[in-house]
């Protein structure tokens, strides 16, 4: 029997800044979930450094990365994309990060594609944000969408 | 008057890439010179000196790191020093080198992500460091490898690699075991050989001749390279206490930003990688001084573009204090000294990667602040920018818009200016056209 090779989940966000904090509050579910029934080769971190998921990601064959994403959409909108080797860059499908802060989520995806270590299957879960506000909790309608957030990762992993 | 179209160019980057927060460039060029240069700054004004009034002093080291994800390390340690000196506390020896050595954490990772993220693509030709890493996958991996060392050393002693949750006005929660500190040292030393590496790399850059003669401001403690405090010098001779920072530096308000601009007796002058290391070559460890030399840097430097040998020099030199300060680490130290408010001002200074981080605070008898003032580098370096981009369009006149709109962009990414940062999230535009 083979092993099945290495998924990472990866919860991406700052845990005390209002509606930023969804992509680790999901991955702690995720964490809860998979305690409960245990999915072999499956990994849940949560990373406040995009960076860092070049190092997590490097020799996984899937990462699902659950963020705080802002399109207009109303707060809440589910957003899966997927990227990977074969697949266009997050930033071609109109997927922007905000400002210059940092190194974001779509510059660490092309990152790790120039360096080669960008895993077969990249897919964001992505929760449509309203608030980034200090020391605030999930605004009602990104807490609302927790679950389906969590049911979609775990989809995503499959049986 | 009849239009010259030829004779009038207007440079316009709406938001500059590779710098921490929201900004953008404005250069128009009339008759052969100059006519206006403007950094403009839309980063909306945060209002933290009015928001912190009112507040606990206990709250300030968590409250002020949320100023900027890049540099917490700075604001956290400029209130702590602030509020200690408000209350008449001087914290232990082990205390100071715990915080030098998460500062040396923060500069690690700062440095190192503007060396290799955001300034080196300009100097190899490239739009970013996607692109560079395609050709330079090496040179990358060694940036991500040594910004990932820096994380470590702000987790183990901050408890977080943004943001850190371990400091307090009069120390830590919480310190380090010898153990923990062990355990991180092999990827201190790797760093700093990677460190060394960065140096040479970046010497070998093609650099424009271009200098300016700089009013340099920085701290300068008793001893060591400075970081986490010290008196304030100048290269015009000046060597005041942190007390007296606010009688020679005026804050204005320019139109253009929502950022003060920051004037020392009047006049522009420069903080940062640059300003330190050319008033305080003397205090670096030899080694990072034979770095230096090996790079072709002398002891001063006066070329903003140079400003990329600086920052490695000091990762050098933070990896080296880091491994220091691990090396000498005991266990049973306390953490912290008790901090008992009292009616007062108080003011504190450090290094931020940026440059002197300035703060200083009026508390009451139960430590509530009733007045705050807060003093970043970006804002201290901001008329000098405007000099070097009057100046830089001045000479590179003949350039295409093309070339020198990036010359200028370049010259601007040589200050790593902080505009502001802190939370990640992406913007998405979903286009169904």
């Amino acid at each position: 029997m083979t092993r099945p090779r290495r998924r990472v989940v990866v919860g991406l966000g700052a845990p005390d800044r209002g509606d930023d904090a969804v992509g680790p509050t999901v991955a702690r579910v995720v964490a809860a979930e998979l305690a409960a029934r245990p999915v072999p080769g499956v990994e849940v971190l949560e990373r406040e450094d995009p960076t860092a998921l070049i190092d997590v990601w490097a020799d996984a064959a899937m990462a699902v990365v659950c963020d705080a994403v802002r399109s207009g959409a109303p707060p809440g909108t589910l957003h899966v994309v997927r990227t990977g080797p074969d697949l266009p860059p997050l930033s071609d499908m109109h997927v922007q990060e905000a400002g210059t802060h940092d190194f974001g989520l779509a510059s660490a995806v092309e990152l790790a594609r120039a360096l080669g270590r960008l895993p077969e299957q990249v897919v964001v879960v992505g929760v449509e944000a309203r608030s980034f506000d200090w020391s605030a909790p999930l605004t009602p309608a990104v807490a609302a969408a927790v679950p389906s957030a969590v049911t979609e990762v775990l989809t995503l992993l499959g049986p | 008057m009849s239009m010259q179209p030829t004779s009038e160019r207007t440079l316009s980057v709406d938001v500059l890439a590779r710098v921490e927060g929201e900004g953008g460039l404005h250069l128009r060029l009339r008759n052969g010179k100059v006519d206006d240069v403007k950094l403009n700054i839309f980063e909306p004004p945060r209002f933290y000196e009015a928001f912190l009034r009112g507040r606990a002093m206990t709250e300030l080291p968590d409250l002020t790191a949320r100023i900027c994800g890049i540099c917490p390390v700075a604001y956290q340690f400029s209130a702590c020093l602030a509020i200690e000196d408000a209350c008449g506390v001087t914290v232990p020896d082990s205390v100071r080198a715990l915080r030098r050595l998460l500062y040396c954490g923060e500069w690690i990772e700062s440095q190192t992500l503007h060396i290799y993220m955001l300034h080196a693509p300009d100097f190899l030709g490239y739009a970013g460091a996607i692109e560079m890493a395609k050709d330079h996958g090496a040179a990358v991996e060694r940036g991500l490898s040594m910004k990932k060392a820096g994380n470590a050393l702000m987790t183990l002693v901050g408890g977080r690699s943004v943001h850190p949750v371990n400091t307090k006005i009069g120390g830590f929660y919480k310190m380090p075991s010898v153990q923990d500190m062990k355990a991180l040292r092999p990827a201190i030393a790797q760093g700093l050989e990677d460190a060394l590496e960065t140096v040479k790399l970046v010497s070998t850059f093609e650099f424009p001749d271009f200098e300016r003669p700089y009013l340099y401001l920085s701290l300068r403690p008793e001893e060591g390279y400075p970081i986490e405090g010290g008196r304030v010098v100048t290269s015009r001779g000046d060597n005041w206490d942190v007390q007296e920072f606010t009688q020679h530096i005026e804050e204005v308000h320019v139109a253009q930003s929502n950022a003060l601009h920051g004037l020392l007796d009047g006049e522009p002058y420069v903080v940062g990688p640059l300003a330190r290391y050319s008033l305080n070559f003397d205090r670096l460890s030899p080694m990072a001084q034979q770095a230096a030399r090996e790079a072709g840097l002398g002891e001063t430097c006066y070329n903003p573009f140079k400003s990329i040998i600086v920052r490695a020099v000091e990762t050098v030199e933070a990896f080296h204090e880091a491994l220091r300060i691990i090396d000498a680490w005991t266990d049973g130290l306390e953490p912290s000294v008790p901090v008992v408010p009292r009616v007062g001002e108080g003011f504190g200074a450090t290094e931020a990667p940026r440059g002197v981080c300035f703060h200083r605070y009026k508390i009451d008898e139960t430590g509530l602040v009733t007045d705050a003032q807060i003093v970043p580098p970006t804002s201290q370096n901001q008329p000098s920018i405007e000099a070097d981009l009057r100046e830089l369009a001045q000479e590179w006149m003949w350039m295409s818009d093309e070339d020198l709109t990036l010359r200028a962009e370049v010259a601007i990414r040589n200050y790593d200016p902080c505009i502001s940062c802190s939370v990640h999230f992406l913007n998405l535009t979903v286009d169904r056209g």
